[in-house]
């Protein structure tokens, strides 16, 4: 009798666990590591298609400034919940309200198809982590990285990306490409400062005062990687409700950002 | 025996109508019997206390019955037949002179020996002494011949019995036919006697009598029954095929099945032989365009009787053609990334799609030039249609206008277009597609409730109706197949849809966790196309959480969206019933010609022209049929074996409507190989809807006698008396006799 009572009940009980690890990732915290705190929103932990997927990535010997969490956390969360009202408000992609934070020590990445990485001028990947990035963009994955300026962190980042992509060259990417038309046009580019420009005046930060927008390609033709160099359009959706960072910026930041979403969603 | 019993052949009593001859009526004898049983009843009840009450009921029913017999033969009992006046009427004797005729199989002689030696010992003669008779040999059609050639071996490379009895049927028109013998193994190679030729038949009054000759089955040997495959696909497209298998005496062995196109195989399996009848599915590529000649084959077992019925071959026009699918894609989702990833893939498919991303926009790709579906959806019939397949994403049916909608449904009802349904958020339930003419489309019965949407991830299976589906194939190997969908990565997401339809096919399944298995895919023929639905937006975790190098969900696109396209019809749609002409030479062309909104045209110039082997090049015109608009036919005669091409050419006043290609083959000498043991069930059906009979040779040696009873040709009848019939002397005597004994047993005499 205790068996016929107990079977059910452990199959009812395996479903319920099956159940729980079937969904996505789901909206998680990291309270000592948020470089701008703000309120989790309504909605954080809603299942959707698509969210900002942020790359929690090692900064290595390149952490002296930052400090343990390391670089990949700059202008999180807000910069990411800011940038998300604008991608739910202009678009009908299905978004939760709250950005995810890829573990580069798990095959998380996998699931999120599009991710983004700032202050990448600091990474410094480990062996298992540039071999998994390789098969992402080789599967069809997409990278945004962003916040990065001047010739040192220029290298810096090259060390990794060059690991990853050996054999695969980094390419501005012509005005004519798709990323930049799929939604918006956006052959008028401008250079996107840092709230340091609030202060400075300054555009640019160190020797970074040229902007660009590089790539890498896949054999068809499709970006994989795309560099926002010398830019910070992290700090634009960051600073988007600041009355002192100029809308135009914040503008341009939040049609890049969405132009390369929807350009990874179709391309 | 039975003629001395009953006095007459059974034939008479089989064709005959039975009479009461005496003036009186039926009623009054019926009366009689009743009124005598009662007397007889009311009789032994005063003896109740003599007999037990069973006892009495079995004398009570001897002495009835007796009394009714002695009644019946007061009415005049007698049987109203037709017979064939002698020498007035003839008898067309028909022998089989087909190639499968030269078989071994009747008691160590042929069929045709044991049938030449069942005429000679005595059948003509008996004949010959009723009737005039006269000689045919018959293979493709009846020829009237001497003894000398009646008796040649056979040399015929096909049976075609409805012909040839056509051929009788049209001599009878002018002469007094009798009757039909047909000696033959029933053999036939033209799939059947058609209705027509039964109902010439039955108006010329010829009863067909058939002598079967030949085993019913072979003893040892493997056939090649049937192999089905598509008569036209797409360059580097999957081909379901199916070849059919019919067996004696092998049961428990294995048999290896290969399709091969010249000598490369291209699929191939080995399959144990556990029926009689049984079909082997195989799943091959068709390669790059052109003909694809395949064969299919099983490999002959030792000892086969016949290895002649080994292989069957078929045609298969593989297209260069590129087909138009147009994507209709409501929000940004990575299905639309992954799906139009494979498409571009694809050398034979031109996937164009729109996908709102906003919702006032809508970004373009894969569109021939800037203009098209610059205004969104197309708005007419012939803007949709001259795409050969529709996707449906995640869009919500009002974003349709009712015209649209309507257009949708009439892609497939009318267009011939395969539609494919995604799930998703805004898709089918959810997206309100419950309330709307496209629900009646689908492949399923919607949910009425509008949350059937989950993005949870799911495993997937096939269902039993996809083992041996192309279109779920992502391993060559079937078992292998199997096993992958099993290991697939989780789908992101999945969506209830509903029961399948009658009809419809659910290929593979989702196995949501803590819930039921629901369709994945389900697919369905509806009007000219065909349709749909993949319950999810989420197979693309399928390429995210696979190698790179595995192309499975690449392949699994291109394969749905060309089983979308492959039999997608254009303007001008040729086809032939025929595309191997076994031992034939007539080839039945039909073409369908529609305008651009795919309404039938009527007042079209339809021209076919062939080219054939040795430099075969003619023309012909097709005429419209007289019962539906829009449809031309004709028929053509290959001149000679090998492959031909018919290229069909559509136009009216305002120019060219459009054009279409049919490949075809003529073979000869290999139909008599196929079907080649007795088809008893045939002949046995073809003499009883004709008023004749089937005999075995054993049991023809009374046929002579046994015809003569028709009412075809010149005949007379005959009133025979029943009376006087030794059977009723017996049986009366019988009766009572046993009435006696059983008193006598009883001690009541």
């Amino acid at each position: 009798m205790r068996v016929r009572i107990a079977l059910p009940a452990i199959v009812v009980l395996c479903f319920s666990i099956s159940a729980v690890f079937a969904f996505q990732a789901q909206f998680k915290q990291y309270p000592g590591e948020e470089d701008n705190p703000t309120t989790v929103p309504p909605g954080a932990f809603e299942r959707t298609e698509w969210t900002f997927a942020r790359l929690r990535y090692p900064s290595g010997r390149y952490t002296e400034y930052a400090g343990e969490r390391g670089t990949w956390p700059t202008d999180f969360p807000k910069a990411d919940r800011q940038f998300l009202q604008g991608v739910r408000r202009l678009t009908r992609i299905h978004t939760r309200s709250t950005e995810q934070v890829i573990d580069m020590n798990t095959d998380e990445v996998y699931n999120w198809p599009w991710v983004y990485a700032v202050e990448v001028g600091h990474w410094d990947l480990t062996d298992a982590q540039v071999k998994m990035m390789r098969e992402y963009f080789l599967r069809g994955g997409f990278l945004m990285v962003d916040d990065f300026h001047g010739t040192y962190e220029w290298e810096v980042f090259v060390a990794s990306m060059s690991r990853i992509f050996p054999d695969r060259p980094i390419v501005e990417i012509e005005d004519k490409d798709p990323i930049f038309h799929v939604l918006y046009d956006l052959e008028n580019r401008v250079q996107v400062p840092g709230l340091q420009y609030v202060y400075s005046g300054k555009v640019y930060e160190k020797d970074g005062v040229v902007p660009h927008w590089r790539g890498i390609y896949d054999d068809r033709g499709r970006l994989m990687v795309t560099m926002c160099f010398n830019q910070d359009d992290g700090d634009a959706w960051e600073h988007a409700d600041n009355p002192q960072y100029p809308e135009k910026y914040t503008s341009q930041a939040y049609r890049l950002g969405i132009n390369y979403i929807i350009y990874a969603m179709t391309h | 025996m039975f003629e001395l019993l009953f006095k007459y052949p059974p034939a008479v009593f089989s064709r005959g109508h039975y009479l009461l001859l005496a003036p009186l009526p039926v009623w009054v004898l019926l009366l009689l019997v009743i009124a005598g049983g009662a007397l007889l009843f009311w009789n032994i009840r005063r003896h109740a206390h003599l007999l037990s009450q069973v006892r009495r009921i079995t004398i009570w029913s001897l002495e009835t019955a007796l009394i009714a017999l002695l009644l019946l033969l007061l009415w005049h009992p007698a049987i109203s037949v037709a017979t064939l006046r002698p020498q007035q009427n003839i008898v067309a004797v028909l022998l089989d002179s087909s190639r499968s005729m030269a078989i071994k199989d009747e008691d160590g002689q042929t069929r045709f020996d044991a049938a030449s030696k069942l005429l000679h010992n005595g059948l003509l003669d008996s004949l010959g002494r009723r009737f005039q008779v006269r000689l045919y040999r018959f293979g493709a059609d009846a020829e009237r011949v001497d003894q000398t050639r009646f008796f040649q071996p056979p040399d015929a490379n096909v049976t075609r019995i409805a012909q040839s009895l056509r051929d009788i049927a049209t001599e009878s028109t002018s002469l007094p036919f009798g009757a039909a013998i047909l000696l033959t193994d029933g053999a036939e190679n033209a799939g059947g006697i058609d209705f027509a030729t039964i109902q010439r038949l039955r108006q010329t009054r010829i009863p067909v009598n058939t002598i079967g000759f030949g085993k019913d089955k072979l003893r040892r040997d493997v056939e090649v029954e049937d192999f089905a495959v598509p008569q036209r696909t797409l360059a580097g497209s999957r081909i379901e095929a199916r070849v059919a298998l019919h067996q004696t005496g092998c049961t428990g062995e294995k048999a290896r099945v290969t399709v091969a196109d010249g000598d490369k195989i291209l699929a191939s399996e080995t399959v144990d032989l556990t029926h009689e009848n049984q079909a082997v599915p195989l799943v091959l590529n068709a390669g790059p365009a052109g003909a694809l000649n395949l064969v299919a084959r099983v490999d002959p077992l030792p000892n086969e009787d016949n290895v002649q019925n080994n292989a069957l071959s078929r045609l298969v026009n593989v297209s260069g053609r590129k087909p138009r699918v147009l994507y209709v894609e409501g929000e940004p989702r990575w299905e639309y990334k992954f799906i139009r990833r494979a498409a571009d893939d694809d050398p034979q498919i031109q996937l164009v799609s729109m996908l709102r991303t906003t919702p006032n926009k809508i970004y373009r790709q894969g569109v021939s030039d800037p203009s098209e579906l610059e205004a969104g959806f197309p708005a007419k019939p012939e803007e949709l249609f001259a795409y050969d397949g529709l996707i449906i994403g995640s869009t919500e049916a009002n974003w349709f206008t009712p015209a649209q909608q309507d257009m949708i449904k009439e892609f497939a009802g009318r267009r011939g277009g395969g539609v494919l349904f995604l799930g998703g958020r805004f898709a089918l339930s959810d997206g309100g597609y419950g309330a709307t003419p496209i629900a009646e489309m689908l492949p399923v019965h919607l949910p009425a409730t509008q949350t059937t949407f989950q993005r949870v991830y799911s495993n997937t299976e096939l269902a039993p109706a996809g083992l041996d589906s192309a279109l779920t194939r992502i391993d060559d190997d079937p078992v292998k197949n199997e096993q992958r969908w099993k290991k697939m990565p989780e789908i992101a997401n999945w969506q209830a849809v509903g029961d399948p339809k009658p009809g419809a096919a659910v290929l593979a399944e989702i196995i949501p966790p803590g819930h039921r298995k629901t369709p994945l895919l389900t697919t369905e023929a509806y009007g000219r196309g065909r349709t749909a639905v993949l319950a999810t937006g989420g197979m693309w975790r399928w390429q995210m959480r696979s190698e790179h190098t595995d192309k499975t969900l690449a392949s699994f696109w291109q394969q749905m969206t060309r089983w979308l396209v492959n039999d997608t019809p254009g303007t001008v749609s040729a086809s032939t019933p025929k595309q191997v002409l076994a031992d034939e030479d007539k080839v039945p062309l039909r073409v369908e010609v529609r305008d651009k909104t795919y309404q039938p045209l009527a007042g079209a110039v339809v021209q076919a022209h062939f080219i054939g082997p040795d430099g075969v090049n003619a023309t012909l015109q097709l005429q419209p049929a007289a019962s539906e608009t829009g449809v031309y036919t004709g028929e053509w005669t290959a001149p000679r074996a090998g492959a031909y091409l018919a290229e069909v050419t559509a136009s009216n006043p305002s120019g060219e409507i459009g054009r279409d290609v049919v490949t075809f083959r003529r073979d000869d000498g290999v139909a008599e190989n196929f079907r080649s043991t007795q088809n008893r069930d045939l002949l046995e059906k073809l003499s009883a809807q004709t008023g004749g009979h089937y005999y075995t040779p054993r049991e023809a040696r009374h046929l002579a006698d046994e015809i003569a009873y028709s009412e075809a040709g010149i005949s007379e009848h005959e009133l025979l008396d029943l009376w006087d019939m030794p059977i009723v002397l017996l049986l009366a005597l019988g009766l009572r006799g046993s009435e006696w004994l059983l008193r006598r047993r009883w001690g009541i005499v």
